[in-house]
């Protein structure tokens, strides 16, 4: 099975409102690709990203995995006065569709994807 | 004050132990099966006595928080097709309900299994967001009773707020927690 990566730069987002951010990412998401975004979304963008997953959920697309990494000194205030003034604030994002993704597991610094084709559930009745 | 957190973290069943405690009755139903709890449950006037002090809240048991919802998870429980995608249609729209409730509530319980990796994205966005809005958040590391669990792990994961372990099913630690309450919620 190909597993499609895609890496994003942050340019790529910046200008965008935060709901055409979160429409371009699922775009990309539902095509079945596991995407890489240069920047951590704020902890508002992952609210958003939930709530418009939420909306979009059938039974082909049940969701998304995701998991983001941030600087240490871009949380909370100073990460929206940092978005404010059309900075970055790195880090980085890594969504796919729930899926793709097997597991995302993640530790302070670091995030690991297992990513392939799932075995199809067992019912119980 | 909002319950927050994953599904089958024990919101409910603490929300009904914190209302049975003081008011004498619960707040919903708990079921093994996630998603349960699919819109807010409100408890409200609920007078929490501790050190002292006397803190009077709304309850509100918050419906889990999830970044996927697969009806095909419902039916390993026992549910048919129909009852499955209802119960994910229905959990769709408490999860939305319980982002929409971030911005309004005045103290935040986010519960986390203490026998699971804390370090999943749901509780870092809740927790994030309610940072953010600069809300008061208290840390429950519930299922204290399980073997395998670990409330240090919580703590140091979430080193920048209070975490109090205990059981919500055997009541074990829940005077911490009232202790915390009275210290910490606006």
């Amino acid at each position: 099975m190909d597993i499609e990566l895609e890496f994003i730069s942050s340019d790529v987002l910046s200008g965008k409102k935060p709901a055409e951010k979160m429409d371009f990412l699922l775009k990309k998401i539902k095509s079945n690709k596991i995407i890489v975004v240069e920047e951590s979304l704020s902890s508002q963008e992952e609210a958003l990203l939930i709530e418009a997953t939420m909306k979009q959920i059938s039974k082909k697309f049940p969701g998304v995995e995701i998991s983001t990494l941030r600087e240490r000194s871009a949380d909370g205030f100073k990460e929206k006065v940092i978005k404010m003034l059309g900075g970055r604030t790195g880090g980085l994002t890594v969504i796919g569709p729930s899926t793709l993704v097997k597991e995302m597991r993640r530790e302070p610094q670091r995030i690991s994807v297992l990513a392939g084709e799932k075995a199809k559930k067992k019912k119980s009745r | 004050m909002g319950l927050y957190g994953p599904p089958n973290a024990g919101k409910t069943t603490l929300a009904n132990k914190i209302s049975m405690d003081w008011t004498g009755t619960p707040v919903g139903t708990v079921s093994e099966i996630p998603h349960e709890t699919r819109s807010v449950q409100k408890k409200e006037r609920v007078i929490v006595k501790s050190d002292g002090q006397k803190i009077e809240m709304n309850l509100l048991d918050m419906p889990g928080i999830a970044t996927k919802i697969d009806y095909e998870e419902f039916m390993n429980y026992g549910l048919d097709e129909k009852e499955a995608r209802q119960r994910a249609k229905e959990a769709t729209r408490g999860v939305i309900e319980a982002i929409k409730w971030l911005e309004h509530v005045d103290t935040a319980l986010v519960i986390v299994d203490s026998t699971e990796d804390p370090y999943t994205q749901v509780n870092i966005t809740i927790i994030g967001n309610l940072e953010a809005r600069d809300i008061p958040v208290i840390i429950v590391a519930n299922k204290i009773d399980l073997k395998g669990s670990d409330a240090d792990r919580i703590r140091e994961a979430f080193p920048q707020h209070p975490v109090v372990g205990l059981s919500a099913m055997t009541g074990k630690n829940v005077d911490d927690l009232y202790k915390a309450i009275a210290k910490h919620s606006r």
